[in-house]
């Protein structure tokens, strides 16, 4: 056993769970309810709220079904982080608890409220249709079941992690993305997305592509990474996201995308300047006309203002920029090379 | 609403199979899919094994013959020739179909799909994807479902067939959304809603939501269930919770002990020990606990599976889930403590008595998967046989309704029937007059089923198990649903649940008390042999005025004569 400490001995106490409430029957808007409960060392967040609802209030609604980590039904937020309620221990979170003995457990967010902990999961599967989120066979369906695609131990490598998903939107709860723009394809369906992308069985590649390129589509990501970090299945949700960008440059092309622009503007100017030239940077990116049409208020403000970017003559190198250069290509090598021997 | 040609209830491995060849059969037709969760809840995504098909891509010598006899043998006799004849030679076409969808399964080195050895199989051939095999058959099945464009209706909750005569005009179902009753004639239903073993609740590995909805409508409109006694037990469940703890624990050297802190294997299974068969360590553990041998908690006395002996390293490289479980689930890590275990409740043999296409007695009335009951399993169904079962009879059971609907001519479903559902559903149940607690009943259930109708069965427990279960029926009338909302009301749901799975385990106890013989995972303790000449027969249970009335129904003999079961 570890250390003695006071917390890890206790086997039972009181605790506080603060429930979020809605009911768009009678409810203008959301309230908590606190209920405080015994409970033992052991115990679930999912078991606590199963307690909650028998013996103090039946009308606390939640969702859970296999109770085991695998139906991703019971996805919540737990003193802010979702997770499922269901592989959450209560000892655990109280440890990390902020206000001693009390979690404060609220629906996933970024998704409808249909009632209490209860979000709608409807936009989610939409979205999963919108990119077409399954494998379109290159066997006719006429011979299947007739004979297996053979397929190496490297290409079930590729998607065996993406394939763990169970589909609980922890990660679409968390999206900093989505917050803002609640058409973005979301980290779920990216991830499905690519899933699907490497696979040799599938005939609808380009297709899929097409779509993941589009606005609120692959592009849109800032690599804010809450999603890997919140994944309960600790899939690596960015790697699925890069790999969407970099099939999407390298079978596409760069010159399609403002994203893609934007990606590449970006890597040239770091690599001569070592630093960005704004100034053009819109130009770069979404053509003359579109910065012209959408930019151009912005940019008499800034004039008037006095805040405009040096033109791009005017962007000196930054300091150092030669050891940089070396470390640049030296880093650049490495992300080609990884690409190759990733794809052997 | 226009009327529907199939409406399948469930959406789990069998109700989506049933789906996609139901569309496959005839893209014309009008095809619902309705689910009291999303399709990819749905229990078949707990599966971990993986499912068996003799494609000899492990074993070469490996033969579909061989596999009818393993599946005979270890539903001891009981189950339909004929019927597994169907199930084991469609199973490598079935398995490749999955492969040329999309399933990711694990690979061999010959870039063939992986298979490995699983009890009671002469040979390896149990296709497999890591231990998510399920969950990633069902994924697979609901993408090709969201492709083909199969219409969903997420979160209803069936409640009762409306039936005319001979057959049925549809289903009434509630919108969980709204709360609202709603009908859908339909001129086929598939009941395809998996097992009914959470009647066991905290005794069981089932989802929450297992509670056999698709069987209890089904008996109510007078539909004959089968075998409905036949309920396997696993040896190792988690004490507070019933999840499983897959018997590779055991494989890689733990042991099993009582309070005294004695291996009492030694006792029942000297040779073999902790890994004898999976019904025997059961009865084992059960013996411990009701001689008094067990660790008393308030979650349930429990024995341990002590794995501490094996090494911080061991545990972490070849048991790496079980660690999780145990630390997510019972708060113990097994490296420094003993996992408390006892038997769990895992898996339904009986259900919606079919014919090998999936139909019932009842016309346009179908069922499929752990809800119906062909049979395959017999007796005791062996690993990996269980997915088997969902995808092969979903398949054939989803084609044979898209085959049939022309024959029935729609009706609609009368206005009365709704508001009848309604009264029954809504009406007094919110009433202060009612005082039960249905969190009490559900608990008192799964306590009276363990304990009477349990791993060891016996005449006067299983009157006790009959009569405490007509008790609770009795007192089910004045239960309360405190939640009084309509939008998404889960205490109603609940509600409605236990009632289905009192009507249920009625069937369970009266099937069990009527059979006096052991065979299979059913264990007589006053009957300890199977008795071929009494009881090689299945046994049907039908609801008449509100009883159970009990049937019975030749086997299906084939090739295979009846033989002592040893191994």
């Amino acid at each position: 056993m570890t250390a003695p400490n006071d917390q890890h001995n206790e086997t039972k106490k009181d605790v506080t769970f603060r429930v979020f409430r809605f009911n768009p029957q009678v409810d203008s808007k959301s309230y908590f309810d606190d209920y405080t409960i015994p409970v033992e060392r052991g115990v679930t967040v999912l078991r606590s709220l199963n307690y909650i609802k028998e013996h103090i209030d039946a009308s606390v609604s939640f969702r859970a079904f296999c109770q085991a980590g695998i139906c991703g039904s019971c996805g919540m937020r737990v003193n802010g982080l979702s997770k499922l309620a269901c592989t959450t221990q209560v000892w655990d979170v109280l440890a990390k608890s902020r206000e001693k003995d009390i979690i404060k457990v609220e629906p996933l967010r970024n998704l409808p409220f249909i009632k209490d902990l209860i979000v709608d999961m409807d936009p989610l599967v939409d979205k999963m249709k919108q990119y077409s989120n399954w494998i379109d066979s290159t066997m006719p369906e006429a011979s299947m079941g007739k004979k297996e695609f053979l397929i190496s131990e490297e290409e079930f490598l590729r998607y065996d992690k993406a394939t763990d998903c169970i589909l609980c939107a922890s990660c679409v709860s968390e999206c900093s993305i989505l917050r803002a723009n609640k058409e973005y394809v979301s980290p779920a369906v990216l991830l499905k997305s690519y899933r699907m992308n490497v696979d040799s069985r599938d005939s609808i590649h380009e297709k899929r592509l097409a779509e993941l390129v589009k606005d609120h589509g692959v592009w849109d990501c800032t690599h804010c990474y809450r999603c890997q970090e919140t994944c309960v299945k600790s899939i690596p949700i960015m790697d699925a996201i890069h790999g969407i960008r970099e099939d999407a440059i390298e079978s596409r092309g760069v010159k399609d995308t403002s994203g893609s622009k934007h990606a590449e503007a970006f890597m040239s100017d770091i690599e001569k300047k070592g630093k960005l030239v704004e100034a053009t940077l819109p130009i770069r990116t979404n053509g003359v006309l579109w910065t012209l049409q959408n930019l151009l208020p912005m940019a008499v403000k800034m004039i008037m203002k006095r805040r405009t970017p040096p033109p791009p003559p005017l962007v000196k190198s930054a300091k150092g920029i030669k050891i940089f250069r070396g470390m640049f290509r030296e880093m650049t090598e490495h992300v080609k090379q990884d690409h190759k021997s990733h794809k052997k | 609403m226009k009327p529907f040609d199939v409406v399948i209830v469930g959406g789990g491995g069998a109700g989506l199979y049933a789906a996609m060849e139901a569309m496959k059969t005839n893209p014309s037709l009008n095809i619902a899919v309705l689910s009291k969760v999303y399709p990819n809840r749905s229990h078949t995504s707990a599966a971990q094994g993986g499912a068996n098909a003799a494609l000899a891509n492990k074993a070469k010598n490996d033969t579909v013959e061989m596999h009818i006899f393993d599946t005979i043998k270890g539903g001891d006799y009981l189950a339909d020739q004929d019927a597994v004849e169907v199930l084991c030679s469609e199973a490598p076409k079935i398995i490749r179909e999955l492969e040329n969808i999309g399933t990711p399964w694990s690979r061999m080195e010959d870039n063939t799909i992986a298979q490995r050895p699983f009890g009671g199989a002469t040979l390896p051939r149990c296709c497999y994807c890591s231990d998510k095999t399920g969950h990633t058959i069902l994924q697979t099945l609901y993408e090709q479902c969201l492709k083909k464009g199969v219409i969903f209706f997420n979160e209803y909750f069936a409640l009762n067939l409306s039936v005319n005569g001979s057959r049925s005009r549809g289903l009434i179902a509630m919108n969980m959304k709204s709360g609202k009753i709603e009908a859908f004639p339909a001129r086929t239903v598939i009941f395809a809603t998996g097992g009914y073993a959470k009647m066991y609740w905290n005794r069981s590995s089932n989802a929450a939501g297992n509670t056999g909805d698709g069987q209890a409508i089904a008996f109510r409109a007078g539909i004959p269930l089968k075998d409905m006694e036949f309920v396997q037990f696993h040896p190792t469940g988690l004490r507070k919770s019933g999840l499983l703890i897959t018997e590779g624990a055991r494989g890689e050297g733990g042991y099993l002990v009582n309070k005294d802190g004695e291996r009492f294997m030694a006792r029942y299974a000297k040779e073999k020990m902790e890994l004898g068969p999976r019904d025997l360590v059961s009865r084992s553990i059960e013996t411990e606990i009701l001689e008094g041998r067990g660790f008393d908690s308030p979650a349930g006395t429990y024995i341990h599976l002590d794995l501490t002996h094996l090494g911080a390293a061991l545990i972490k490289s070849r048991l790496p889930q079980i660690r999780e479980m145990s630390m997510q689930f019972e708060g113990v890590d097994p490296i420094e403590e003993p996992i408390p275990i006892r038997p769990t409740a895992h898996y339904s043999m009986g259900g919606i008595d079919t014919d090998n296409f999936g139909r019932t007695v009842m016309d346009g009335i179908y069922a499929a998967g752990e809800c119906g009951c062909v049979s395959v399993h017999g007796a005791n169904r062996l690993g990996g046989n269980s997915l088997l079962d969902i995808l092969v009879f979903g398949r054939i059971a989803g084609h044979t309704a898209a085959q049939e609907a022309g024959k029935f001519n729609p009706e609609p479903i009368p206005e009365a029937e709704l508001k009848e559902q309604f009264d029954a559903v809504r009406g007094g149940m919110h009433s202060s007059g009612n005082y039960e607690r249905y969190g009490a009943l559900r608990e008192e259930l799964g306590q009276t089923l363990a304990r009477n109708v349990g791993i060891y069965r016996e005449s006067s427990l299983l009157q006790k198990g009959v009569q405490e279960i007509s008790e609770l029926k009795e007192r089910f009338k004045k239960v309360r649903v405190f939640d009084t909302s309509d939008v998404f009301n889960t205490n109603l749901m609940q509600v409605l649940e236990l009632k289905n799975m009192l009507d249920l385990a009625e069937t369970v106890a009266a099937g069990a008390y009527a059979r006096e013989e052991s065979r299979g995972s059913h264990t007589r303790v006053d009957f300890p042999v199977r008795d071929d000449v009494k009881w090689h027969k299945h046994t049907l249970a039908t609801m008449v005025n509100g009883r159970v009335v009990l049937g019975e129904k030749p086997v299906t003999m084939g090739r295979y004569e009846l033989q002592e079961r040893t191994y």
